[in-house]
């Protein structure tokens, strides 16, 4: 699968040197990222600082993606590949690996806050079973984006409505599970 | 502020017009509460994607198959979510019992974990997913040939509304017969919701679909009974 529409969009921002695009990317998949890293390496100060090593390198090396894969997937290799670096010199004080930066690249924003908090295990369960209380229209079509990935202009032809009603019922399904997260205190601990 | 919340979702997706999204970038840079519902919005997103690939790595879905060779019955298979026609290819087979291909359930279980030999399986499997969508759509005798009495399983009778449908009060079993064998050299089966789906492939070159809510462990003996017949 290749890079989404979406993320074109903001790679492209990001490859002209638009620092708050790469912000906005750094706020959309570092759950992600730290929420892999930590199945990984089950250290979440590890998986913290390889997150943020991981940034660092996108940031970097953001001219070397082509869009062949997802986003995410380019991002997770990096990481996987930072996380096995730092496992093996775990295992090899003699002959550290260490992640050089090229010093002639972009330098990097400052937007990194790699203490990201993940959605503990047991609020999880809760979270998904209010998603299936949502009226069937905001779940399908929140559905339809976060799980198979569809644009808008696809939901809306696949559920033959407007671009705007499609826009509108995907932000109030996120809309009524962050009110469900704040009332449940998930989050805000 | 709804609606600024509805452009920052929109953003999100990535789904806003280039001025806007400038716009929107800038806007979520300079607000701390933005860039908190923003990564909120990626915690939801990481939460709902991580149990979506819990609950699906086993399984081949017909609408990703759907999406390849009917989208527009893909799309409508996509909107009904919640009344989902679910077809689990399984792939752990019953050697032993029911002598299936095993190239195939190694494709099955190679498809697990890969993309392109997912794509690939259901390539290959394109007839036999086609003849068992058309033998799904519906419970009419889709012209089907007359079946052997002596492959109706032991305390099962026909409807007498139609000569495909057996029952033996609890559980119903359709029989379709074709001179078409879909290159299946040995038994298939499939699962559809509450409902199994047998490919036999007879010794005379015929193809005999049965379905209904009968298990393997219940089907076996019958499945066996007509695969050996010559």
């Amino acid at each position: 699968m290749g890079i989404s529409k979406g993320d074109e969009v903001l790679v492209n921002e990001i490859k002209a040197g638009n620092a708050m695009a790469f912000e906005a990317m750094v706020l959309k998949y570092q759950p992600k990222l730290m929420s892999s890293l930590i199945g990984y390496t089950k250290s979440r100060d590890q998986a913290e600082e390889i997150c943020q090593k991981t940034f660092i390198r996108v940031w970097q090396k953001i001219d070397s993606f082509r869009g062949d894969s997802a986003l995410f997937t380019w991002i997770y290799r990096i990481g996987i590949n930072l996380a096995k670096n730092d496992f093996a010199s775990s295992f090899s004080k003699a002959s550290k690996v260490t992640e050089s930066l090229d010093q002639n690249e972009h330098d990097v924003p400052q937007y990194l806050s790699p203490e990201i908090e993940l959605i503990a295990m047991e609020s999880e369960n809760k979270i998904m079973e209010f998603i299936q209380t949502l009226d069937i229209d905001t779940k399908t079509a929140f559905t339809l984006r976060e799980i198979e990935g569809k644009t808008y202009d696809e939901i809306a032809q696949i559920l033959k409505c407007p671009i705007g009603t499609v826009r509108s019922r995907i932000f109030r399904a996120r809309q009524l599970i962050l009110e469900f997260m704040n009332q449940e205190n998930i989050l805000n601990e | 502020m709804n609606k600024d919340l509805e452009k920052l979702s929109a953003l999100y997706d990535g789904e806003l017009p280039s001025k806007e999204m400038q716009d929107g970038l800038a806007e979520m840079h300079a607000d701390e509460n933005l860039k908190e519902i923003f990564q909120k919005f990626g915690q939801i997103s990481e939460l709902v994607q991580r149990h979506s690939d819990q609950k699906t790595p086993k399984v081949t879905l017909l609408k990703d198959y759907l999406s390849k060779v009917n989208p527009v019955m893909s799309n409508l298979v996509t909107a009904a979510a919640t009344v989902m026609i679910t077809l689990i290819v399984l792939y752990q087979f019953d050697d032993d019992r029911f002598q299936v291909d095993r190239d195939s359930s190694l494709q099955l279980s190679s498809a697990l974990s890969s993309d392109q030999a997912k794509n690939q399986l259901l390539n290959t499997d394109q007839n036999i997913m086609e003849h068992m969508i058309h033998i799904m759509q519906s419970n009419q005798s889709h012209n089907s040939q007359q079946v052997s009495k002596n492959w109706i399983p032991v305390g099962f009778s026909v409807n007498p509304n139609n000569p495909n449908q057996y029952s033996n009060g609890r559980n119903n079993l359709f029989f379709h017969l074709e001179n078409k064998q879909l290159g299946i050299k040995k038994v298939k089966y499939f699962k559809a919701n509450n409902n199994w789906i047998y490919l036999i492939p007879l010794q005379d070159g015929r193809l005999l679909t049965a379905y209904g809510d009968i298990p393997p462990s219940v089907a076996n003996p019958m499945i066996q009974s007509i695969y050996q017949r010559k």
